[in-house]
């Protein structure tokens, strides 16, 4: 059971870096490749081809399965050949990509290009010739492959290139914690969490939510000397469901206490996914929707109208970046609308679809959009919701807090910090 | 290749190696990047290879790695001169950096040259032992690489008991890597057909492993779950206690974790005998597949698939969760398609409601394909639950009057089937389903509706006129239409003789006379001997009561779906296909105990063409589908053949190296629509396909059909729209 090797593609589907396949035929690489890009020139959406695909071998005992996957505007494929868990694919190819992003932070095909030599030394690293991955944890990877900063450019620049590679440490992997590396100092000690939550909802035409869950994550960077380990306490715990967490935590202890304990990870890294539920009400309870919606779509031949308006239920915050977005349906040619406050709004003909956009919407306010649109069809059958996007900040829907964070085995008081914040993804049935 | 070419004197290639051998070590470095560079833009960088060499021995880890990489690329086509490198690696493997001598040793095991690797030994032994945890988990790994090419070199140096020693190792990293290199040795062991169990696992190893779990990596703790799932328990109590140790990783956050934590447990869940604690593990299921939905929609999708699987050994494993899996309309559509059909299998009187109007919304989307899946769905949910059966029979007549075409004709196609399941219950809404006769253009909806007709001749006034049409343009009809019209007609006559003497003439004078499919004549000269021989006999047979359908509830058999539960989340189990029963599925189905002593290449070989016959056409659709079937009927030869299969060292190899293609081979055909588990899947239009498909479970020997051979059999079939013709002939 292994992974065959990693292939990423560029926009035009050009693979711009893969491994090695030392055991394979050199075509094999080559098939996988042709094998997405058939695919997706031949789905009618590239986003509905399935994200497994069987891959005829070159003879007849070759056959294999391509696992792939699209973030951003490249797309990463992963060839599988036996019975293999795919998810182990998907599982490696997002960790590879976080892996990158923490390397290069924004990801396109000349980023991978300018740095090649390290893409390839993070794929030695990551992944074994024989399929297993090796090396994925952000800390102990910056050990054994430097990252492309600065100082490290000029000073090979420079001639100094001695400098430059003494900053790897001699004693990789002596840490006895595969995800800490040993010996980390900082002058102040901090750790900060970043609680996102994002409300991922369906509401009907009559306005009452036929779904709504709200899934929660904590971010942390962690910037504490030594071996700290940590008991952190949120106030809340008990309205915090199907947690998954960051293997640091100790899974017992949180199964028995509803406490975190844990040695973090230097740097950033995902403490923890959850699924917040209103711990009062019964097992239906859900998290409101904290816009109204109020539609209007109206279908006539060749076009149609649509007036919205949607309202702010928050009474003391506003929501911020709300895109509202509408498919117009296959043959919809353009749109008219006047939005009210100066918001703007535009159809995008490629995506065939018209969004509203409003920078901020402030407590208890009332906007409106109105339009219409034009189709080729005859009968234009747009999406029967819309989609809408918002962001609230400094705002968590569990309101979770820490309660406290507790420091053992250094002695030094660390400094905590938390931030909260909000998103929202709605689709709003008419 | 270059070699056998003077060196070039000009072009990048002359630069890069007069910079290879430059005197300033930033100038080679540099050098080695470019040519690093247009290697992986598959430019020829091969002649320079001496050059590269030499700027291997260096202190530059960096540098290092890049000559390492150019080394492996270019080890196949270059051996001789690799020899070269030798003494460079294996000097590496003693440097003070442990990182330097894991590089020499994991780019020695990659190199995949016949003569690198007799150099490959010692290093390999004083790498095993090393202090550096690094450095023994990287020799593990390359342990399983050299038993790839030379497995007895690793049995004459004992590193297998070396291996198994570095079990009991103190860092759990390299107990991992221990495991997974012992893992991929006894799956190339097995593969090759070596009679030893190369990686015995004892209570003793499971215990070690226990305790690793907790601390290695991801990766490593899906090497040793799967190692656990591979494990059969002394008894119950260790059973329990493995359960209990494995349930924790529920919580991890890799996706791949979770799944295979739960196939441990799934496995030795069927040792422990109390029910109680069965219950609880099941209830402990729940929240982590459910946070596998908020995942991207690839892992979505793996995660529903399995989902798919455990609810139908569990059925109660999810039930109130119905809601997690409403489908948003920008889910791509494989996820769509997923949650459609576990939906269904969720459904309950309790959730019903919300289910249907769920379901209605969907019927009224923009994507037809997903639109008449859920109206599909809608029929299904009317077929599963009694109670439910009106409301959703009146959601079908909403979506009717929406007089959307294909909206129209995928709710007649479903109609029919709740007329199959409630015969006499629901005749009011025939009118309402004769008014849309003209909007029906595609055969399967034209066919449910005569096939409506045709059932309640009796009761439906203008029953001739409406079947006069249909013979009316008889010779341009598609062959479904065709059957179903014949006997229609026929049901028509044997019901209301006097209105309809002369359409059934005529009907089988064109059938027989003017028509080129031989199963539509060779049906109408049934009929016509029948009736003209005996009307009471043809009225018996044509007649007959018929068991209502059901819907499965299962899409595999019981024993297939114990084996599926033990490959969560393995491709098998995504696909919902056992990786070895794939050699005897489709053509060479029938002499799976021949060939099972048939020499294993050539074993190999037949399996993977009777899958390219699979592969090549509309037909494999039907043969797979008549396997299924087969299986889901309880007929012990599909199963007992897959299984005396299963024990044969070809099919073991199958299913160690290649097996598990044919599955994708299906994937690949079928796209996204998951053929077994949709039971209401569209049945191919071709009245052959129909034909075979409906009588396979039911006598697969001999195809021909007596009213005996039906009625003995459990009322299990799959509403599948395919059998109608079958059905519809008596």
């Amino acid at each position: 059971m292994a992974l065959d090797g990693l292939i990423i593609l560029d926009t035009t589907g050009r693979p711009i870096v893969q491994s090695g396949f030392h055991s394979f035929p050199p075509a094999y690489p080559l098939l996988h490749i042709d094998a997405v890009n058939t695919a997706l020139a031949s789905a009618k959406r590239p986003s509905d081809v399935d994200p497994v695909i069987y891959v005829q071998g070159l003879n007849l005992e070759s056959p294999s399965a391509c696992c792939h996957m699209k973030r951003g505007e490249l797309r990463y494929l992963c060839p599988v050949s036996g019975d293999v868990d795919p998810l182990y694919a998907f599982a490696f190819l997002q960790t590879f990509v976080d892996i990158l992003h923490e390397y290069f932070g924004h990801l396109s095909a000349e980023t991978l290009k300018d740095n090649f030599d390290i893409v390839y030394q993070l794929l030695e690293e990551t992944l074994d010739s024989g399929g297993h991955p090796l090396t994925t944890s952000p800390n102990a990877l910056r050990d054994i492959v430097l990252p492309p900063s600065l100082l490290h450019k000029v000073l090979s620049v420079a001639g100094v290139s001695g400098l430059a590679s003494s900053t790897a440490t001699s004693h990789p992997f002596a840490s006895p914690i595969p995800w800490r590396k040993a010996g980390v100092r900082y002058n102040n000690n901090e750790i900060y969490f970043d609680v996102v939550e994002t409300l991922e909802a369906i509401v009907n035409k009559n306005g009452t939510p036929a779904v709504s869950t709200v899934w929660g994550r904590v971010d942390s960077n962690c910037k504490l000397s030594g071996t700290p380990d940590l008991l952190l306490t949120f106030s809340n715990a008990q309205s915090l469901l199907d947690c998954s967490f960051h293997p640091c935590v100790r899974l017992q202890r949180w199964s028995r206490d509803k406490v975190l304990s844990f040695v973090p990870p230097d740097g950033k890294f995902k403490l923890m996914d959850y699924r917040y539920a209103p711990a009062t009400a019964s097992a239906v309870a859900q998290t409101s929707i904290p816009f109204m919606l109020r539609p209007t779509v109206q279908i006539d031949e060749h076009g149609g109208s649509v007036d919205l308006t949607l309202s702010s239920r928050l009474t003391t915050r506003s929501m911020e970046n709300v895109f509202v977005e509408l498919y117009l349906g296959d043959g919809a040619s353009g749109a008219s609308c006047t939005a009210s406050h100066g918001a703007s709004w535009s159809y995008s003909p490629k995506t065939q679809t018209l969004v509203w956009e409003l920078k901020q919407i402030v407590p208890s306010a009332n906007y409106n959009i109105r339009g219409t649109f034009s189709s080729t069809a005859e009968h234009p059958r747009p999406s029967r919701a819309f989609r809408v996007r918002f962001e609230v900040p400094q705002y968590n829907y569990s309101a979770i807090k820490i309660e406290q964070l507790k420091l053992t085995g250094e002695v030094y008081k660390p400094y905590k910090g938390m931030r909260g914040s909000s998103l929202g993804n709605i689709e709003w049935r008419w | 290749m270059s070699s056998f070419r003077a060196p070039p004197r000009k072009g990048e290639n002359f630069e890069l190696a007069a910079d290879l051998n430059s005197e300033y070590k930033d100038k080679r470095k540099d050098a080695i990047k470019r040519v690093i560079a247009n290697m992986t833009v598959q430019k020829d960088v091969s002649g320079l290879f001496p050059d590269v060499l030499k700027n291997m021995q260096t202190d530059d880890l960096e540098q290092k790695k890049l000559v390492y990489l150019y080394l492996m690329n270019y080890a196949k086509t270059q051996p001789e001169l690799v020899i070269l490198a030798v003494n460079t690696f294996v000097k590496d493997t003693d440097d003070p950096n442990p990182l330097v001598r894991a590089l020499a040793i994991r780019t020695m095991g990659c190199l995949r040259a016949e003569k690198i690797i007799d150099y490959l030994c010692d290093p390999l032994q004083k790498c095993l032992k090393d202090d550096n945890p690094y450095v023994r988990k990287t020799a593990a790994l390359c342990v399983a690489k050299l038993y790839d090419l030379k497995p007895e070199l690793v049995i004459e140096n004992g590193f297998l008991e070396q291996l198994r020693d570095m079990i009991a190792d103190s860092n759990p990293m390299v107990v991992a890597n221990t495991v997974a290199a012992l893992t991929d040795i006894h799956a190339a062991a097995v593969a090759a057909g070596v009679p030893r169990d190369q990686f015995p696992i004892s209570t003793d190893i499971v215990n070690k492993l226990l305790v690793a779990l907790n601390e290695c990596s991801e990766w490593g703790r899906v090497a040793i779950l799967n190692v656990l799932a591979r494990y059969t328990a002394e008894d119950a109590g260790e059973s329990e206690h493995i359960c209990e140790r494995v349930v924790p990783q529920f919580q991890h956050a890799n996706a791949s974790v979770v799944l295979s934590a739960i196939k441990v447990v799934m496995i030795h869940m069927r040792d422990i005998s109390s029910e109680n604690l069965s219950k609880t593990l099941i209830r402990k299921m729940a929240p982590p597949l459910v946070t596998l939905l908020s995942n991207p929609p690839e892992v979505q999708w793996v995660a529903l698939r399995n989902i798919n699987l455990l609810l139908q050994k569990r059925p109660d494993l999810l039930s109130n969760e119905l809601r997690v899996f409403f489908c948003k309309y920008n889910d791509p559509l494989y996820v769509k398609v997923e949650k459609l059909d576990i939906m269904v299998r969720l459904a309950s009187e309790n959730n019903v409601d919300p289910l249907l109007s769920e379901l209605k919304e969907y019927a009224q989307e923009v994507d037809v394909d997903f639109v008449r899946r859920s109206i599909k769905a809608i029929g299904q949910t009317a077929i599963k639950i009694d109670e439910a059966a009106e409301r959703c029979v009146n959601v079908l007549l909403e979506l009717i009057g929406t007089r959307v075409s294909y909206v129209v004709q995928e709710a007649v196609v479903v109609m029919k089937d709740i007329f199959r399941k409630y015969p006499s219950t629901y005749e009011g809404v025939i009118p309402t389903l004769c008014a849309n006769l003209d909007e029906l253009d595609e055969p399967e909806a034209k066919a449910s509706l005569i096939w409506i007709i045709g059932e309640y001749a009796k009761k439906i006034d203008n029953a001739d006129e409406l079947l006069g049409i249909f013979v009316d343009t008889f010779t341009e009809e598609s062959y479904p239409v065709q059957l179903q019209t014949l006997t229609a007609v026929v049901k028509l006559y044997l019901q209301k003789p006097e209105s309809s003497q002369g359409l059934v003439q005529k009907v089988l004078n064109t059938a027989t006379k003017d028509c080129d499919s031989p199963d539509v004549r060779d049906r109408a000269y049934i009929y016509w001997r029948l009736l003209s021989t005996d009307p009471g006999a043809a009225k018996a047979v044509v007649l007959a009561v018929r068991p209502p359908i059901t819907l499965p509830r299962t899409t595999v058999s019981a024993v297939l779906l114990e084996e599926l539960l033990g490959e969560i989340p393995l491709l098998a189990s995504v696909y919902h296909k056992p990786a070895e029963t794939f050699v005897g599925r489709g053509r060479i189905g029938a002499d799976t105990v021949q060939q099972k002593k048939a020499e294993l290449a050539d074993d190999r070989i037949a399996t993977q063409k009777a899958l390219q016959t699979v592969a090549a056409g509309q037909q494999a659709e039907n043969l797979l589908d008549f396997d299924d079937d087969v299986q889901g009927d309880g007929q012990p030869s599909g199963l007992a053949a897959t299984t005396i299969l299963a024990q044969t060292p070809a099919a073991a190899n199958l299913l160690a190296g290649t097996s598990s293609n044919p599955l994708d081979d299906l994937v690949s055909i079928f796209g996204g629509a998951n053929l077994n588990s949709t039971p209401a899947a569209p049945a191919p239009a071709n009245g052959l396909g129909g034909f075979g498909f409906g009588a396979s479970p039911l006598a697969p020997a001999a195809p021909s059909i007596t009213p005996t051979a039906l009625s003995p059999q459990p009322p299990q079939q799959p509403a599948q729209g395919g059998q109608d013709d079958l059905l519809g002939l008596f």
